[in-house]
């Protein structure tokens, strides 16, 4: 108490600081204030719009990529959902995640929910163990706030519907599990009409370079949308192959976009408050693809698929003789375009790759157009052509067939001792001996311009996959290719279909119809029409006329009643194997590969390689045509052996198919009188 | 109670008419704003930290009484009490060591039952007395020299260095920050300051290299590319310039803030309330908010500059100090102005001992400035003697 009446201390020495401290700390608030300023006022539209991007996100409206149908509305290519589930590792293992504390006190953590969802999942031992090892590992981190503990990953993709059932069912128990649907390409016939088809993939860097070049996230959006019209983003799915890549651009559609309130960690919020948030335009619905109907039949293509169930390797193309349009478009060996589209997951495409790319027969091969092969016999009618427009031959003409003929050194064989032959007997007993001696009368250029108004050795411009050009030997071709001598060889080989000649499926096939119809060589088209989601017809494509080829009637007359003869004569090569019910023209060819053998050649395979292409071009029915079929079996020996059988597999289906269609009962028909091309 | 507290008429007789009506109502504001601040801060924080306004109410309650207790009392009690008051802080600072639970790689709470507390937000106020008591104890008339300073140098050191080993860098450099500000009170030699200076210069260097840790540099080189690294060191600050850019020159309104409520800003209940508040109520706001901390700070100095002995002056300048530089560090962080260090804002931040601590340093600056009509024996006798 005394001390408080003692005389109080000197507060003189802090007298003069009061002012300088003062007005220290008041510029201090003052440049605190200016800053203020600077950030509110001046720069607060700036940071208001900053703030705005920050809350708005763009969501992608995804868009349905369009059907594919077959000519009578059977779906050959669609989408379907493929459930992935994925977790968020910090809610379904909290007791991996370092403990966080409240107030100094640790907070409670839920139960994990991992070994549920691995038991639903059906994982095994050693797929749990795999999958926590990568948890812990990509989340070690003594931060709780590292972002992988919020961010989702893949568990299983394309799980079954009774485990997302299952996991509906135990969702209270499932904290952190979510089931995402993403659309994947499905394919209902699998590996059937696989290369005409093609597949869908993901879209690949060296695309998504070519519309997102350097810089391209900072460019506005106008600029982005010019730079990058079809807007692909990483993980789009494109069309790799075959229909899927040719008409992408019809089948892809275009996404839409919804601007939703997000927060910090990007979870979207809902609500009247955040409605108004969001500024206008609020959204863009998204345009669903077009869907395709194509003119192909898939029951022919199962037939076909039936009929080549022998044979390891060949190809086969059915096209409708008054149209151009296609029927049939098939390839074997294929692979299923299921796998390659991922919906079986990553594993599962790169498997397939590996399987295939392995495969000495080229599953991924579209040996209708992408592969031309020798065409063996079936030539010979084009070169017979090329004698009688020129009047260079005499159909009555006969040469005598003694198995063989020697030209220079070299001797060229015949398959028999055909005897005393004809223009027609040549033809439809395929006596090569003939067409050595009509070759060297007539010429390879005069062969050579027929064959190519018949468009082979050239493009068809079908346009779904790569075409080979095949090859139809000039003169001057070999002048170009070989430095000695042009040897009457060549000429003798190119007018029986070997040596330097090849030709695709497609091309034969077109060129057998452009016989058939009288000489008009179409287009070969497989889409029929552009259709919208419900059905009505955006675009049509009628039959297009490449060219009217100029042969004289009588002279196409006479080949095609050889080639009627080939079939329905019993000494016509393909007469064996003709199904007597169906009315059939056609050429059989059985075309020498000329393989070597070497050295790292398994024995079996290496036999097999050098085994002929069996083929057989035709049309039906004769007398009045309406579908050339051609078919190739790439090694499969004889052409009338092994090619006619397929072929009449395929007519017969077509009649059958054709009958039922009509809402006839499918009958054996008589066969007619002499055929013809109709006028 | 034998003690007579005063010198007549109740409890504290003439100095209850001396009431301090603004400190008062700036202090009573700033905690009503503070609290309704972190009523919205906190609304987005569902389930952790939804009650804290709750909480913080009690706190206020509980260092509104204290306060009281702190300003009724004659604060020539404290002096006499000094070194006993800053003992027993640096010993609760030492227990932390013992008692204290590492919390993201530091300890600075005591539990005692389910309460805890950080020792080292009451040693800011017991050093300032401490402190007090030493420059009341030692007057000089001429210069002090730098062995003058020497004692209250140590007296600063001891718990500074302790908070450090903690660590916790804020509340250390408000320690230094208050001794310094209170040194700046006397009168120094030129001398003395120029060493102080060239030393301070060396040993910049030497504490940048080896004193910090690695966060910390980081959050320094993170203040000084503000652009860079957004995701990372800055994005705290990063978000929360543009929360208070995105407040404008009138703001978004109460519990409108966009950054706010979708999650933008984080530890808004303690390190970042005040850009909650700068997006809700713009540039006025702030610039009310801003004026009531000024407003404060410069009357600590004015009751400092009429209180009747040095211990009192001293105490007001240690109060008004610790208010200055926790406001002047939050809000420089908040606007990017200065680094990141964990430095809560008074009576905005959530956090018992804070708020206890500055309600508690606000109370005996109530106290010197109710005290300050008080007749020196010295000054009576001189005006006797006119």
């Amino acid at each position: 108490m005394s001390n408080l009446l003692l005389p109080r201390s000197d507060v003189g020495e802090f007298r003069r600081r009061y002012k300088w401290m003062a007005l220290g700390a008041f510029l201090a608030f003052v440049v605190i204030v200016g800053r203020l300023f600077q950030l509110q006022a001046l720069d607060g539209a700036e940071y208001a719009t900053i703030a705005h991007e920050n809350i708005i996100r763009r969501v992608v409206l995804p868009t349905t990529r369009g059907v594919i149908r077959d000519a009578y509305g059977k779906v050959l290519a669609s989408s379907r959902p493929s459930y992935d589930v994925e977790i968020v590792p910090g809610r379904v293992m909290p007791s991996a995640r370092p403990v966080r504390y409240r107030n100094g006190l640790p907070v409670a953590r839920d139960p994990d929910s991992w070994p549920k969802l691995a038991e639903v999942l059906r994982l095994n031992p050693e797929e749990k163990r795999t999958f926590e090892a990568r948890v812990r590992a990509a989340c070690v981190s003594d931060e709780d706030k590292s972002p992988c503990w919020h961010t989702p990953i893949l568990v299983r993709e394309d799980v079954s519907r009774d485990i997302v059932a299952e996991l509906k069912q135990h969702h209270d128990e499932l904290a952190g599990v979510d089931v995402v649907g993403v659309p994947v390409r499905f394919y209902p016939y699998k590996d059937l009409g696989a290369h005409m088809l093609g597949y869908v993939a993901e879209v690949d860097s060296e695309t998504l370079l070519k519309y997102r070049p350097k810089g391209y996230e900072d460019l506005a959006r106008e600029e982005q949308q010019r730079a990058n019209p079809l807007g692909y983003e990483a993980g789009d799915t494109v069309g790799a192959t075959g229909i899927e890549r040719a008409w992408e651009s019809y089948l892809r559609g275009q996404r839409g976009w919804e601007k939703r309130v997000v927060d910090a960690r990007g979870r979207y919020r809902s609500g009247p408050e955040t409605e108004q948030l969001v500024d206008a335009p609020p959204r863009m619905d998204p345009i669903p693809g077009r869907d395709l109907r194509l003119s192909i039949d898939v029951e022919l293509e199962q037939a076909i698929e039936r009929a080549m169930r022998p044979h390891a390797a060949g190809a086969a193309v059915v096209v409708d003789v008054r149209t151009g349009r296609l029927l049939a478009l098939y390839s074997k060996p294929d692979f299923d375009p299921n796998d390659l589209s991922g919906g079986a997951g990553r594993a599962r495409v790169r498997e397939a790759y590996n399987r295939m790319y392995a495969d000495p027969l080229r599953p991924m091969l579209d040996k209708t157009m992408s592969g031309a092969f020798q065409p063996g016999s079936t030539m010979k009618p084009f070169s017979a052509l090329a004698g009688l427009e020129d009047h260079v031959i005499d159909p009555d003409h006969t040469e005598k067939c003694e198995g063989y003929v020697v030209f220079g050194r070299r001797v060229f064989r015949c398959s028999h001792v055909h005897g005393k032959v004809r223009l027609h007997d040549a033809i439809a007993r395929s006596c090569n001996v003939y067409f050595f001696h009509l070759a060297e009368t007539v010429g390879m250029d005069r062969i050579a311009r027929v064959a190519q108004a018949f468009g082979l050795g050239d493009k068809t411009g079908l346009g779904i996959n790569p075409e080979a050009p095949g090859r139809i030997p000039t003169r001057s071709w070999y002048a170009l290719r070989y430095r000695g001598q042009f040897r009457v060889g060549f000429t003798l080989n190119m007018a029986i279909g070997e040596g330097d000649v090849t030709v695709t499926p497609l091309q034969l096939a077109t060129a057998y119809a452009a016989i058939a119809n009288g000489g008009t060589l179409y287009q070969p088209q497989v889409v029929r029409a552009v259709e919208t989601s419900d059905g009505a017809v955006v675009q049509e494509f009628p039959p297009r006329i490449r060219r009217q080829v100029p042969i004289a009637p009588d002279n196409l007359r006479r080949v095609t009643d050889a080639l009627y003869d080939v079939v329905n004569d019993p000494s016509g090569t393909a007469y064996p194997a003709r199904d007597p019910t169906l009315d059939v023209a056609g050429k059989t060819g059985t075309a020498q590969t000329g393989y070597v053998v070497k050295k790292e050649d398994d024995a079996k395979m290496a036999w097999f390689l050098s085994q002929n292409h069996a083929w057989f071009s035709s049309f039906a029915p004769a007398h009045n045509p309406e579908i050339a079929v051609t078919v190739l079996v790439q090694h499969g020996g004889s052409g009338p052996e092994v090619a006619v059988p397929v072929a009449m597999q395929i007519v017969h289906e077509y009649e059958r198919l054709q009958a039922v269609r009509a809402g006839r009962a499918p009958s054996a028909k008589s066969p007619p009188g002499r055929p013809g091309p109709r006028p | 109670m034998t003690l007579r507290l005063d010198d007549g008429g109740g409890l504290l007789g003439r100095a209850r008419e001396h009431f301090d009506w603004l400190l008062f109502i700036t202090v009573a504001t700033l905690a009503v704003i503070g609290v309704i601040n972190l009523y919205s801060a906190t609304s987005v924080a569902r389930g952790a930290h939804a009650e804290d306004y709750i909480q913080q109410i009690y706190w206020l309650v509980g260092g509104g009484i204290l306060a009281t207790v702190a300003a009724v009392i004659d604060y020539r009690h404290y002096e006499r009490l000094g070194y006993a008051v800053y003992a027993v802080g640096v010993v609760l600072l030492l227990l932390v060591f013992i008692l204290g639970r590492e919390i993201r790689g530091s300890s600075r709470w005591i539990y005692i039952g389910s309460y805890s507390f950080q020792p080292s937000e009451f040693m800011k106020l017991f050093l300032v007395i401490a402190l007090a008591k030493y420059l009341h104890d030692d007057p000089k008339s001429e210069g002090r020299t730098l062995k003058d300073l020497a004692v209250p140098a140590v007296i600063a050191a001891v718990p500074t260095a302790l908070v450090m080993l903690q660590p916790d860098l804020g509340t250390g450099l408000i320690l230094v920050l208050v001794f310094l500000s209170i040194c700046a009170l006397t009168r120094v030699q030129t001398r003395s300051l120029i060493w102080l200076g060239v030393v301070g210069l060396i040993l910049a260097p030497v504490f940048w290299s080896y004193g910090l840790r690695g966060y910390q540099n980081e959050r320094i080189n993170a203040w000084l590319n503000p652009n860079v690294n957004v995701l990372g060191f800055n994005w705290d600050p990063h978000q929360a310039r543009i929360a208070v850019g995105n407040g404008g020159w009138f703001g978004q309104g109460f519990m409108r803030g966009s950054q706010n409520q979708f999650m933008f800003l984080h530890e808004q209940h303690s390190d970042f309330p005040f850009p909650v508040f700068a997006e809700e109520w713009g540039f006025a706001g702030s610039l009310l908010l801003v004026g009531l901390y000024g407003l404060l700070v410069l009357w600590c100095l004015r009751v400092a500059s009429m209180a009747k002995d040095r211990f009192g002056a001293v105490l007001a300048v240690g109060v008004g100090s610790i208010i200055f530089w926790h406001a002047v560090f939050n809000l420089g962080m908040a606007t990017g102005l200065l680094p990141i260090v964990g430095v809560t804002l008074p009576l905005f931040s959530y956090g018992g001992s804070s708020v206890m601590t500055v309600l508690l340093g606000v109370g005996l600056v109530m106290n010197v400035s109710m005290r300050r009509f008080y007749a020196s024996p010295s000054r009576t006798t001189q005006r006797l003697g006119l």
